[in-house]
């Protein structure tokens, strides 16, 4: 039977959303009868780590080498790779997250095979795959379909649903990578993991993001208050990061992050184009704008034509009525 | 230190996209720009290049519009350019658009190949790490900073929820992200000379490759149809007072959304 390899990234002791998501859809493909699917976690894996996966894959590869103690793109794909011409999977699939997008092109240049980047929908059972992505910052969708397999897709995070864990957990399968450490280029000298537990942008169920409406950066205070009442991650228009309000790695558009949560709350932003492009595939949109004609609301579902400093505060305290908190 | 750096001309963030042909082809308003990250990796260039001297050079793939971008890499201030000219390169996948950059880097050493993170159109940011593994070498993605020492390099990236510093061997493949610099705008003698510029132009047979494996012929994966983006329902307006109207954007967020 035909596999599918599964890549499953994980940081700090958690399973990344985006691979949870492909090991659910994977549950779905191996139920259908049709293909074997594997899963398999590069580098350290604790026992808590194991538990948590084995109900979501019938056989959980780990591929283990001293090399792999630390993120490099060479040394992850080379591992992958090798595991991949060994079990000659059909596809191999990965969260479109920093990581996965860095390293899979390496590991089909290795395969010579295809790669379809940051994926919002597929189509299982179109032979071949069908493969929905989009482009130009989201203006149009392409369906992109492999000439020839094996082939591999990264999904953009928050694409699939995640299934509850199933009752019957797979078995590990222990494999060493064999890396060649003369051949390793990159050393890791530091990795530094600021606002530990914050969930990262491009994970997020719910984004509240400010733009310059909120005139200083310490009104930002009133962004983060609603977030925190939400349980979400703050976000942050180009115009506030380039003015040193909000840091780089808070920006959603063109040349920030791209997001798709279930909730993306836009709070004095005028909609410029390339803030749409980072945020046009979030599920449900609220804008809070005073400006009646603020081409946010051409993009959202839902718009409060109001000063912000009343609306937020008001709302962050709504939803604590509700919570009792 | 030789630095080649990857680019590309797209079209404008503004420009105007139709779909034609009932989802078989784009049509793009003529507004083009080049790649907001390529802009960072040209500078970055230019800048390994005030500090360390050496030879900058331009490389895209395209026809019509692509050579503005070399003649942009030349008015900022590159030393060469080269275009990879032929009615077989278009329309490639990440794959075989890669391979073809990776055999025009490959003709000439040099230290450093630097680009953008992704470009703005395609947004696929697969050339880079492709580029690197074709040529053997190591790569680092999405850097915010880069410090070049004898033979070595070491790169600073944003990752999800924090940062790395690597260091690594050189020749490397860099991709570059906003917060590395901020480009230079290209002095008016810079853009005289870009006018004038010559440039070199490569076919397939020249990068020793066939024309099957470059552009369309040579791709992986293939667009088999264009469509709109799944449009949003108009917007609804919520009125009132600012208190009464957050108190219905709860609710609506809550009971009839259920997204909270």
């Amino acid at each position: 039977m035909e596999t599918v390899l599964i890549f499953v990234e994980t940081k700090g002791g958690e399973v990344k959303k985006a691979s949870l998501e492909l090991l659910s859809e994977g549950r779905k493909l191996a139920q259908s009868g049709r293909l074997k699917v594997e899963a398999a976690v590069l580098g350290p894996l604790p026992g808590a780590l194991v538990d948590k996966l084995l109900p979501y894959t019938e056989t959980l590869v780990h591929i283990d080498d001293p090399l792999l103690e630390a993120y490099t793109p060479e040394a992850y794909a080379t591992a992958l790779a090798g595991y991949a011409q060994e079990a000659k999977p059909k596809m191999i699939l990965a969260g479109a997250t920093q990581t996965g997008r860095d390293f899979l092109p390496r590991v089909a240049v290795l395969l010579g095979c295809g790669v379809v980047s940051d994926v919002t929908a597929v189509a299982w059972e179109d032979d071949p795959i069908t493969c929905v992505r989009p482009i130009y910052g989201g203006k149009v969708l392409t369906e992109v379909s492999p000439a020839a397999y094996p082939v591999i897709v990264t999904t953009r995070p928050n694409t699939f649903a995640i299934a509850e864990p199933g009752s019957a957990p797979g078995s590990v399968v222990e494999r060493q990578a064999g890396l060649d450490a003369g051949k390793m280029q990159t050393k890791v000298l530091r990795v530094e993991q600021k606002q530990k537990g914050k969930v990262d942008l491009t994970e997020a169920d719910i984004i509240v993001s400010g733009g310059r409406g909120l005139k200083a950066a310490e009104n930002f205070a009133l962004v983060e208050e609603l977030a925190a009442a939400l349980g979400g991650t703050v976000g942050a228009a180009r115009s506030v990061v380039d003015a040193g309000w909000r840091p780089q790695e808070d920006q959603v558009g063109k040349s920030g992050k791209t997001v798709s949560p279930k909730l993306y709350i836009a709070i004095g932003i005028s909609g410029a184009i390339h803030h749409i492009m980072g945020m046009d595939t979030s599920k449900l949109v609220l804008a809070i704008n005073r400006d009646p004609n603020a081409i946010i609301f051409q993009y959202a579902n839902y718009g409060i034509v109001g000063d912000l400093f009343e609306v937020v505060p008001a709302m962050t305290a709504e939803l604590k009525k509700r919570t009792g908190a | 230190m030789d630095v080649v750096v990857l680019a590309k001309q797209v079209p404008d963030a503004e420009a105007a996209i139709e779909i034609k042909g009932e989802g078989a082809k784009l049509e793009v308003e003529q507004k083009f720009t080049t790649s907001i990250f390529d802009e960072f990796a040209l500078e970055e260039a230019l800048r390994i290049r005030e500090r360390h001297g050496g030879r900058v050079k331009v490389i895209t793939l395209g026809a019509g519009k692509a050579t503005e971008v070399l003649r942009t890499g030349i008015a900022m201030g590159a030393d060469e350019a080269l275009l990879l000219d032929n009615a077989a390169f278009l329309d490639g996948d990440g794959y075989s658009t890669a391979l073809a950059l990776s055999r025009a880097v490959g003709k000439a050493p040099c230290d450093i190949i630097l680009c953008g993170r992704q470009a703005i159109d395609d947004d696929r940011g697969e050339v880079g790490p492709m580029v690197a593994q074709f040529l053997g070498l190591p790569h680092v993605g999405g850097i915010v900073k880069l410090d070049i020492g004898e033979g070595k390099a070491v790169a600073e990236s944003l990752t999800e929820g924090g940062r790395e510093v690597v260091e690594l061997s050189l020749p490397a493949v860099f991709t570059v992200q906003k917060g590395l610099n901020e480009p230079r705008v290209a002095p008016i003698t810079g853009v005289m000379k870009a006018m004038k510029a010559q440039i070199p132009r490569m076919t397939p047979e020249d990068l020793g490759l066939s024309a099957q494996e470059v552009g369309l012929a040579g791709s992986k994966v293939r667009v088999k149809r264009y469509l709109p983006p799944k449009k949003r329902p108009p917007v609804k307006m919520i009125d009132g007072e600012a208190a009464e109207a957050a108190a219905e954007a709860v609710k609506i967020l809550a009971e009839v959304e259920r997204v909270i």
